[in-house]
């Protein structure tokens, strides 16, 4: 045999044992080729009659050719190993096997869309603690002593200075106390409010403030693109927004913010209580008052600063109908917001 | 505060506005219109004026009446409930057919209690007039029955519901409103007569009035009304009250809160006749001072309080409310007329600590412009001279200590233009200030200043007035353009860390649960009484439920695992990242703490979950779990150390060692508190300080080399008493192996009894890699042999007989 015959050889051997189908087909292959009386062992006798310049190359190939079939042989087996009757049949329709993973919380879920929006804007995330000071959470924010929101009705204090803070505004006064201007931040946290609780008032809530204070001037025009981005980003290309006067100590001019509903589209429905908007959010352009406490000079600064109830935008983002069952933790509603 | 808008349309054109445009012009000046409310109906021919002509009692019912009742045209036989029904009353009467607007059902034939009834006598809810529904409506005896109702009834009206922000008082009042639309309609507002004319001796000859504390009270009026007959008020203007929420009382006391809610100005009427020594003094109330005020509630008074007194006693809390002892009442002729500016810092203590609210109260809070004191007086007193014959005494005594009486406010047009960010002229911004109210005094080309209208008591600053030229602008003129982004190296690492913590917990299997910062003392107590004096209490709360700032993320996990129990969730793991409050000597402190927890075969593969959890298991899965959390936050060694905690089972209370500090507690929850959720599965929990498990979040190790060469792999198996732990065994391991040693696992490992006494077989993998060249087998038995050898002498191992 030549060692292109034998090279033959080995394509046949290597398909008889890919093409076999079942175990006694392949045992037949094995006894043809590796048997004892099988082609390779002959072919082996037979090696004194090959020329010897191409001994040792066919002897090698010989010893590779029947490494790589008893190889494939032992591969093969299993495959085509006759089922045992009383052996497991194995079920593809099972479960899968491996944790499932869990989910985090729709307010947690809120505050990182949040920062992520703003974070592309270049706004870092800031925060201060829960118990807070009266300077920090009413005065420096420009809130008048005889403000209601100092009653004991309306916030929790500890003592006459210090509180749980009603708002995350008072983390702008502790970052714009510490750096210069620029400041750009958000701070979402945890707020408090003698509310009773109810289908939509949560004495324990969370908000979200942002603050934009630099000394170029910054405009009111300024702060509605801002939110009309994040209104898209949040709520869907087609959402936009729209400002209101109003009313807060610590912005001047002040303005509450509507998103178009983003379930109708702003022609009315249940959602939005057939206006074609909901109030998300307060804003406005930082009071000079408020520069003052923190020991900015107004007049070298423009800024404005916006805020707004993260389970508030959790519950119109989701559809959530009671802000109750936020705080539940009942496995079932938690494990929707995968 | 309810607006009628046919009120409204007394010093304002708006009658020709539809409600959803008058809504949007309010909307857009700024004033929240809270609801929208139609009083009255739009009644068809159905609803005449009736007559009773007869009235029984229903023969099989006691609280019926069998009416005849006339139309005009024809008797009808009506069943009728209301206790006012008797014969002779002209009544409102819906015929058969009629739709009734309260409830929208149509009147029909019917048959009460057997007698048959043909229409129905009205109540003024059921005609949407007012929520009276005590009985049927009395109409008056002149009226000619057939008369078709809606023609001597008062017609629909519209009535807004606003909410007034905080700063602006001047809009807590009708023609406060009206002014508003006046300069957005840009149309002319039309103010009432205030003038009357003056008979007698002068009002400073009939009384004396001494203010004393002029910080509490800047202006203080006093008119004298004599001779004022009593008689109930004009129905326009009961009516008008009503639909502003206000009983009418009687004229003398109407025309007060009429005036109020008109202008704004709070008034008082004293029965003059009552006060000591015709002297009026506005002083602080004197400690415990004791007023009866005309709810006939007893006030306790301290000297924070302002007081109006006669020259013996409190007779009324100024702004607040009266006093019973010189109230007005039916057979009051002579009043003192009080219209004074009391200041709302003081208002606002004084009711806040008394709990008391009034419509004076509401307003002089958030202060009442110091002009319309006598305004508002002369208004009041023209309109007792007009409707009640009073005679006005020449004059008014008026103290007035205000500082300021007018401000004036520079407005930089350019500053303006910036802070708006919208192109608008000078002129624009003049002319939208002049509609406000604003005057000019001085202007250039850089800015103009404006004497601030006395009524716009918000106005201080520049900010101020730009925000009034945005809002008369126009917030939707305001345009939107890209976003501007900049590049922020402000570091958000701490952000960032808490959302890589929860990100690998959820990960790991955990859902994020959240509780209230606050919870009750009970629940706390129940979980571990032994912080009580270190927690921080909320001297308000606002329930006991909610009574303690926590001090624990575990309570709270604990009852929320149990109540997802009670609602067949049979396995769950659940995390919490939050703070917790304590209170060390007077200082409250708060930190952040990550708690986990879990219930259920939590680590086990879905084909194997009824088999009965144990402790020891549930306590590895949590274990696993801190283990790679601390992994993939760069943290350290894990290592639970025995403890005791009165919330967990004996034996099962673990602190947790993170990198060598005590970082939390761990355990398995105690039988006592898993009882309240008949629990009897193991339920374990952990705590831990985020701040040294979120230290080193995005710490880099030094790169190692992949090994290049092949490690040799040996499992050995002994036996060995319980008593001895894994630590011991790896400890002692590796303590005589050779350097090339790079790896102990615990394979295996399970107790048997061998005669009597319960051993341990564990099985070990030990691997041996050299970073420098192929270890023999040799070498490797060599050093299998030390360890085994060590293990016998120091562990006491029984190698096990293959």
């Amino acid at each position: 045999m030549t060692l292109a015959e034998l090279e033959q050889s080995y394509g046949e051997s290597m398909a008889a044992v890919r093409d076999a189908t079942d175990a006694t087909a392949l045992d037949q292959v094995r006894v043809r080729y590796v048997g004892r009386n099988g082609l390779i062992p002959a072919l082996v006798k037979q090696m004194k009659d090959v020329p010897a310049a191409d001994r040792p190359a066919f002897g090698k190939r010989l010893q590779t050719w029947r490494a790589e079939l008893e190889e494939l042989l032992e591969a093969r087996k299993g495959e085509v190993a006759a089922p045992v009757a009383s052996g497991p049949v194995f079920d593809a329709t099972l479960p899968g096997q491996w944790s499932v993973p869990g989910v985090e919380h729709p307010v947690t879920q809120v505050i990182a869309e949040v920062a992520r929006i703003f974070g592309k804007l270049g706004f870092t995330v800031a925060d201060g603690p829960d118990v807070e000071t009266r300077f920090n959470n009413f005065t420096a924010l420009n809130t008048a002593a005889h403000h209601p929101s100092m009653d004991a009705a309306d916030t929790f204090w500890f003592d006459d200075d210090l509180l749980l803070r009603t708002q995350t505004s008072p983390v702008q006064v502790r970052v714009m106390t510490a750096h210069k201007p620029p400041v750009r931040i958000i701070t979402p946290g945890r707020c408090y409010r003698r509310d009773t609780t109810d289908a939509t008032h949560s004495a324990n809530f969370h908000q979200t403030e942002g603050l934009y204070v630099d000394t170029r001037p910054v405009s009111l025009a300024d702060l509605k693109s801002t939110l009309a981005y994040f209104a898209r980003e949040m709520m869907g290309s087609k959402v936009g927004v729209r400002f209101r006067p109003h009313f807060f100590p610590f912005t001047e001019p002040s303005v509450e913010v509507d998103f178009s509903c983003h379930i109708c589209g702003g022609s009315g429905c249940r959602v939005c209580k057939q206006s074609g908007w909901i109030e998300i959010a307060g804003a406005g352009m930082v009071d000079p008052r408020v520069y003052r406490f923190v020991g900015y000079d107004p007049e070298e600064v423009y800024g404005y600063a916006f805020g707004m109830g993260v389970e508030r935008i959790a519950m119109i983002k989701y559809g959530i109908k009671d802000i109750r069952h936020l705080y539940e933790n009942d496995v079932r509603f938690l494990s929707q917001f995968g | 505060m309810k607006v009628p808008v046919s009120w409204l349309n007394e010093y304002v054109d708006v009658a020709d506005l539809s409600v959803k445009e008058l809504s949007d012009k309010l909307t857009f000046a700024g004033i929240e219109v809270e609801g929208v409310e139609t009083v009255g109906a739009l009644l068809d021919d159905n609803f005449v004026v009736g007559e009773v002509v007869a009235c029984e009692r229903h023969p099989n019912a006691d609280r019926l009446s069998v009416c005849r009742v006339s139309d005009g045209a024809e008797e009808w036989q009506v069943v009728c409930g209301a206790p006012n029904v008797r014969s002779g009353l002209k009544v409102a009467f819906a015929k058969i057919g009629a739709v009734v607007p309260e409830g929208g059902f149509v009147i029909k034939r019917a048959k009460l209690r057997g007698v048959e009834s043909f229409g129905m006598i009205c109540s003024a809810r059921e005609l949407q007039l007012s929520e009276d529904h005590e009985g049927i409506m009395e109409l008056d005896g002149a009226l000619v029955a057939g008369t078709l109702l809606r023609e001597v009834l008062p017609a629909p009206e519209t009535v807004f519901d606003l909410e007034i922000t905080w700063n602006r008082s001047d809009c807590l009042s009708i023609i406060g409103v009206a002014r508003e639309f006046a300069a957005v309609l840009k149309r002319e507002l039309r103010l009432p007569s205030v003038d009357f004319s003056e008979a007698g001796e002068p009002a400073s000859s009939f009384a004396k009035v001494v203010v004393e504390d002029t910080v509490g009270c800047p202006r203080y009026t006093a008119r004298i009304l004599q001779g004022i007959k009593d008689r109930p008020s004009p129905a326009w203007m009961s009516r008008r009250l009503e639909l502003c929420g206000v009983r009418s009382l009687g004229l003398t006391v109407d025309v007060t809160n009429y005036v109020m809610l008109e202008c704004g100005q709070p008034l008082h009427a004293f029965d003059y006749t009552t006060l000591a020594e015709r002297t009026i003094v506005v002083r602080r109330a004197r400690q415990g001072e004791e007023l009866t005020t005309i709810d006939g509630e007893v006030r306790r008074l301290d000297t924070d309080m302002v007081v109006i007194a006669d020259a013996v006693r409190a007779t009324a809390i100024a702004g607040v409310m009266g006093g019973e002892a010189t109230e007005v009442t039916g057979t009051t002729s002579n009043v003192l007329l009080e219209s004074a500016t009391f200041a709302a810092p003081s208002i606002k203590a004084t009711a806040t600590k008394l709990g008391m609210r009034s419509e004076s109260s509401h307003r002089f809070e958030r202060t009442v412009d110091g002009e319309l004191a006598d305004w508002g007086s002369r208004r009041a007193a023209a309109l007792l001279v007009e409707l009640g014959g009073a005679t006005a005494a020449p004059g008014v005594i008026d103290i007035d200590n205000r500082k300021a009486k007018s401000t004036t406010v520079a407005l930089r047009f350019k500053r303006a233009r910036d802070v708006i960010g919208v192109e608008l002229g000078d002129d624009a911004m003049v002319e939208i200030l002049e509609r406000l109210g604003f005057v000019v005094t001085e202007r250039d080309g850089v800015r103009g200043v404006f004497k601030v209208p006395s009524w716009r008591c918000d106005i201080e600053l520049e900010a101020d007035l730009i925000e009034e030229v945005a809002r008369m602008h126009g917030l939707d003129a305001i345009p939107e353009r890209a976003p501007v982004a900049v590049v922020s190296s402000d570091n958000d690492e701490p952000f960032r860390a808490r959302a890589k913590c929860r990100a690998t917990l959820t990960s790991l299997g955990f859902t994020e649960a959240m509780h209230y910062s606050f919870l009750s003392a009970a629940e706390l107590d129940a979980f571990d009484k032994r912080s009580g004096a270190g927690r921080l209490v909320l001297p308000n709360p606002v329930s006991a439920d909610y009574a303690v700032m926590r001090d624990s993320l575990l309570p709270q996990m604990v009852g929320t695992l149990g109540r997802n129990a009670s609602r067949q969730v049979m396995s769950c793991a659940l995390f919490e990242m939050g703070r917790v409050f304590g209170n060390s000597s007077g200082h409250p402190w708060e930190e952040e703490r990550v708690a986990l927890g879990i219930l259920g075969a939590v680590g086990r593969g879905k084909l194997d979950l009824r088999r009965p959890v144990k402790n020891d298991e549930a306590v590895l899965w949590l274990r696993g779990a801190l283990e790679a959390l601390a992994v993939k936050l760069h943290a350290g060694r894990v290592e639970l150390r025995g403890c005791e905690h009165p919330a967990m089972e004996k034996g099962w209370a673990f602190e947790i060692v993170i990198d060598g500090k005590m970082t939390g507690v761990m355990g398995a929850i105690s039988g006592a508190l898993r009882h309240q959720w008949r629990l009897t599965a193991p339920m374990v929990v952990a705590e831990l300080q985020a701040e040294v498990l979120l230290a080193n979040s995005f710490a880099r190790g030094v790169l190692q080399d992949v090994p290049t060469f092949p490690a040799v792999r040996r499992d050995v198996a002994f036996l060995i008493s319980e008593s001895v732990t894994h630590e011991a065994i790896v400890g002692c391991i590796k303590k005589v192996a050779p350097q090339e040693l790079t790896g102990v696992e615990i394979f295996d490992m399970f107790n048997l009894v061998e005669s009597g006494v319960v051993l341990r077989s564990v099985g070990y993998a030990l691997e041996f890699r050299s970073t420098s060249r192929t270890l023999t087998d040799n070498e490797v038995n060599k050093a299998i042999e030390k360890v085994m050898q060590a293990l016998k002498d120091e562990l006491k191992v029984v190698i096990r007989d293959k």
